[in-house]
């Protein structure tokens, strides 16, 4: 347990990456895991104790649906789909983290945008 | 609605939940195996990777949860299970509470009844009780009741009230004729508007009009209560129009009050009301409505808009003022104004007094209660080490150890309370049992929301109080000891904490039994007065044949037959009459003149108390007579002059001499002393010595007979009913009891607090024993292995016995002292309720003392021997 990313990223990063991965293709939960540690090169390694409770978020939410069924390897999987609102919430998500992270990046390196 | 089919899918997902992160693990596992790890080292980092699954799940499922209000659901859930699992330790918990919680709900429902329900009348607030108040005076004595033409002044003249009602503040008892019977009922004199005024509005019919005081307006009307409605004239919607004969009257039904209207004064039960113009038919007193000097009317009016209680007092006291004016002699009266409650304003400082005293004395029984909970919950605290540990461990926090501690608490104090008001249920009945059944009051106490807000609130207070120490102990400790069932030496902060919980509950007990204790030898002082007449083989009735309209003559022939035909009966020894019982209620006073006595200055007079007297009233009574003679048939005809005093009178007026044939003026009639008596008791039985006289009974119509008998007074009082109803059947006796009834009142309130007090006392030596055997055991059993060690050393059973007993006498003995202390400084507040004996009477305190030290010798002794017969190999091997 050394390797132990920051549980949160910042609030909702998670749940972001985790529709994104969803609207790529639907996937069960340890194939999220695996599936957003390999897009990060390693960097981030999601902890299961913070992906069920998300995963639960967003059903609740109806962000994502649910649904029991048998995976490409034969395994018995319950694999998660993203929903329109989902893919609605997931665009505003984007967007809004876009602004902020060029915020955070103007904020970080003030040389680059202005002459100042 | 979305949360609704949340509830009802939710073990779906939950079940859904936990196949899913199974399913994680394995594919995990597998991952690794194929990776080339061993199934068991795979399976072990799979586990190790996701974490800790139960905190997952948990997160998860809080996810769909209505979070805290079901996370304390589960709270409570788990609670009652550990709660069935120990089952000795809750029931014990549980019993304290209920004694200390039901102790409390008891005497809490009393205060209320007493001092907090309100009248049911519309916007009470806004009503005021009138009376006045002499300012150079103080204590009760110091309020006296309107009369007529002073209410009638202050209503016509005021200008703060918008509405001014009166009331007779005494219930009447009335004749009420019907049948060929009589039967007594009580009724209530008020004015015209007092239902107006209290904006109550009648349930069938209507109330009375203005014109109805005036008097001479059509013929009497009545308006009855709902319960005389339903349980004497049968309820029936019929009712109005009906004639009823009170005292030999005839009045009309044209209402009857709401079910929840049942007067504005605590105590009294009215079955109609009348109004005041009808007094002189209804009790026979023709002058009392011109009378600016009988008082006794209560005034009850409502504020005009914007005006205070006090602006009406000082609006209503110039009107006072002005009135009494006219009488240069009367002593200057101000109007006082008070909140309208059940309870006569000028007694609530007094019976909040009372009550206060009550409610202190469980207070601090439900502190022992609350002691031995906290002891108790301490102690388990400890045997549960391990589960709490356990329960860290897997990743409860340190908020949750301690709601879960607290929520069990508080399970217990609800479980406490809810039984507390059981016992309040069962005990209020056996309490109004305690009153005399001969007061013609009724109290009513019941439980309603004020009873059940107070349980709830003690209840939640007391949970608090005594959960709140343990968990957060429970919360403070060391895991890795406890999950490894390392036997915790018995610290000293623990055993300090709990000793001193002990010594809390003996020292509250002392005080408690020390309060009881005097109570009760005042309450058996007071019995053991000698009231100078005798209190058994007396039969008391108390008549009024003037309330059915007799004449004179008519009275005496009633007396006369009465007398023959009572003294004719079986068992009989002798029967007389009298206007006055001693100890009652009612008091009469004579100016009279006596050679060479000096009245108090300003006094024209020397004021006697006395009391009309027929022929054998004191052979009948019991009361000696010490020289001369009883009155006789000729003493009692009208003017006859003579005169019967008591030993005190004539060792005041002529000491040393033989008072029997001496004169002195009683108002402007000479009188002759023909007899003298032994001093008794005539207002209280704690009173010196009183100056008394008797005179001759003449005809008149309120009469009390008396009746020595020789057989049982309960048949006699059988028979003396047959006689007066064989007489006339309307006339009803107002009272008819025993004379060992007749004495419960004057000692009724020394009575009610020596009970009260002494029961208390027994439930906080109850609750103590068993928090002070309850330390002692559990001290036993942490120190098996220290008396097996000793035993193997040598020690015999005995030391063993005095080991265990030195720390329960310690514990005993610091308690006991401090206990003495502080009830030198409590018991002061006894001092006025006590009768002959002093408030710190040393006797009472070291016997009380001693015997608390003897239950607390032999509570302690019990696991004493338990310990010392406990097998030393045995206790050894227990580590």
């Amino acid at each position: 347990m050394t390797e132990t990313t920051p549980r949160d990223l910042f609030p909702g990063a998670l749940e972001m990456m985790i529709l994104e991965s969803l609207r790529r293709q639907p996937a069960h939960g340890y194939a999220l895991v695996q599936h957003i540690q390999q897009r990060s090169n390693n960097l981030l390694q999601v902890e299961e104790g913070s992906l069920y409770p998300a995963l639960q978020r967003l059903l609740k939410a109806n962000l994502v649906k649910a649904e029991w069924g048998v995976s490409a390897t034969n395994r018995r999987v319950r694999t998660y789909q993203i929903t329109a609102a989902g893919l609605r919430r997931l665009e505003e998500q984007i967007s809004s983290f876009e602004r902020m992270f060029e915020g955070i990046a103007l904020v970080l390196n003030p040389g680059k945008s202005t002459a100042n | 609605m979305g949360w609704i089919r949340d509830i009802f899918r939710r073990h779906r997902l939950y079940d859904d939940l936990a196949e899913e992160m199974r399913l994680h693990i394995e594919e995990r596992t597998e991952q690794l195996m194929r990776e080339g790890m061993n199934r068991r080292e795979a399976k072990l980092a799979a586990r190790r990777a996701f974490g800790n699954q139960t905190v997952i799940e948990e997160r998860s499922r809080e996810v769909w949860q209505w979070a805290t209000l079901e996370s304390i659901w589960a709270d409570v859930r788990y609670a009652l299970r550990q709660l069935k699992n120990s089952p000795v330790f809750a029931i014990t918990v549980i019993l304290s509470l209920t004694l200390g919680l039901g102790a409390n709900t008891t005497i809490f429902t009393f205060v209320n009844a007493l001092l907090l329900r309100p009248p049911a009348v519309v916007d009470g607030g806004r009503l005021v009780e009138v009376v006045t108040h002499n300012a150079k005076a103080s204590g009760i004595e110091s309020y006296t009741n309107l009369s007529y033409p002073l209410y009638v002044d202050l209503r016509d003249h005021n200008r703060s009230l918008s509405g001014f009602a009166a009331f007779d503040g005494d219930p009447r008892t009335v004749s009420w004729s019907h049948g060929g019977e009589g039967e007594i009922v009580y009724g209530q004199l008020v004015s015209s508007n007092f239902f107006s005024v209290l904006g109550v509005e009648p349930a069938l019919g209507r109330f009375f009009q203005p014109d109805e005081d005036k008097g001479g307006a059509g013929a009497p009307t009545v308006v009855i209560s709902n319960l005389f409605w339903q349980r004497q004239l049968g309820g029936d919607r019929a009712v109005l129009g009906r004639v009823l004969i009170l005292n030999g009257a005839s009045y009309t039904v044209i209402g009857v009050t709401p079910k929840s209207f049942t007067g504005v004064i605590i105590g009294t039960r009215h079955d109609f009301w009348t109004t005041l113009a009808m007094t002189p038919t209804l009790i026979h007193d023709r002058d009392r409505l011109g009378s600016d000097t009988s008082s006794w009317l209560f005034g009850v009016g409502r504020l005009r808009p914007g005006v205070s209680k006090n602006e009406a007092q000082a609006d209503l006291t110039v009107l006072t003022r002005t009135a009494h004016s006219s009488n240069p002699n009367a002593a200057v009266m101000d109007a006082s104004a008070f909140p309208l409650q059940i309870m006569p304003g000028p007694l609530r400082g007094y019976v909040a007094a009372f009550t206060g005293l009550l409610m202190a004395a469980v207070g601090l029984v439900l502190l022992i209660a609350c002691a031995n909970a906290a002891n108790l919950v301490l102690a388990r605290a400890t045997t549960r080490r391990r589960e709490l540990a356990v329960r860290s461990a897997l990743g409860a926090s340190r908020f949750r150890i301690i709601r879960q501690t607290l929520t069990e608490s508080l399970m217990l104090s609800m479980m406490g309370g809810a039984g507390g008001l059981l016992v309040a249920y069962w005990s209020i009945p056996a309490l109004m049992s305690l009153k005399p059944a001969t007061i013609p009051v009724s109290i009513e106490a019941p439980l309603d929301w004020r009873v059940f807000a107070f349980a709830f609130v003690a209840s939640l207070l007391s949970g608090i109080t005594f959960g709140v120490m343990p968990a957060l102990r429970s919360a403070r400790r060391d895991l890795i000891p406890a999950l490894k069932d390392e036997r915790q030496l018995a610290g000293p902060r623990r055993s300090r904490l709990r000793g001193s919980l002990v010594v809390a509950q003996i020292t509250v007990c002392l005080v408690l039994l020390i309060s009881a204790g005097l109570c009760v030898r005042s309450l058996i002082n007071a019995r053991s007065i000698d009231p100078g007449f005798s209190t058994h083989n007396i039969a008391v009735a108390h008549l009024d044949p003037g309330s059915l309209g007799y004449t004179e003559a008519q009275d005496r022939q009633f007396y006369q037959q009465l007398l023959e035909r009572v003294r004719a009966l079986p068992g009989v020894k002798s029967a007389s009459l009298s206007d006055y019982l001693p100890l009652g209620t009612s008091r009469s006073v004579h100016g009279v003149q006596i050679d060479g006595a000096n009245p108090a200055p300003g006094q024209k007079d020397i004021p006697i108390q006395e009391a009309s007297v027929a022929p054998d009233f004191f052979n009948t009574m019991g009361i000696p007579v010490l020289n001369g003679r009883e009155f006789s048939i000729q003493d009692v005809q009208p003017n006859s002059g003579k005169v019967i005093i008591n030993q005190a009178m004539a060792t005041h007026y002529w000491p040393g001499r033989n008072p029997i044939g001496q004169h002195f003026k009683d108002g402007k009639q000479t009188v002759e002393i023909v007899g003298l008596v032994k001093t008794g008791k005539y207002r209280s039985l704690s009173e010196d010595p009183i100056d008394f006289m008797y005179l001759p009974l003449g005809p008149q119509s309120q009469e009390f007979l008396v009746v020595r008998t020789g057989t049982g007074e309960e048949a006699t009082l059988g028979e003396i009913r047959r006689v007066i109803q064989g007489l006339d059947p309307n006339v009803v006796p107002i009272e008819m009891e025993s004379i060992s009834q007749y004495m419960t009142l004057p000692l009724f309130a020394a009575h009610t607090t020596g009970v009260l007090l002494a029961l208390f006392g027994l439930v906080a030596l109850l609750l103590a024993t068993i928090g002070l055997s309850g330390v002692v055991s559990y001290s036993v059993s942490q120190r098996t292995n220290e008396i097996g060690v000793r035993m193997a050393l040598g020690a015999d059973r005995l030391d063993v016995v005095r080991l265990i007993l030195k720390q329960g006498m310690r514990l005993t003995g610091v308690g006991i002292l401090i206990g003495l202390v502080l009830s030198f400084a409590t018991t002061r507040v006894l001092a006025g309720l006590l009768y002959g004996i002093k408030a710190d009477d040393p006797l009472t305190f070291a016997s009380v003392a001693l015997f608390l030290g003897a239950v607390a010798f032999i509570s302690c002794y019990v696991p004493a021997r338990r310990a010392a017969s406990l097998d030393p190999m045995k206790s050894l091997r227990a580590e």
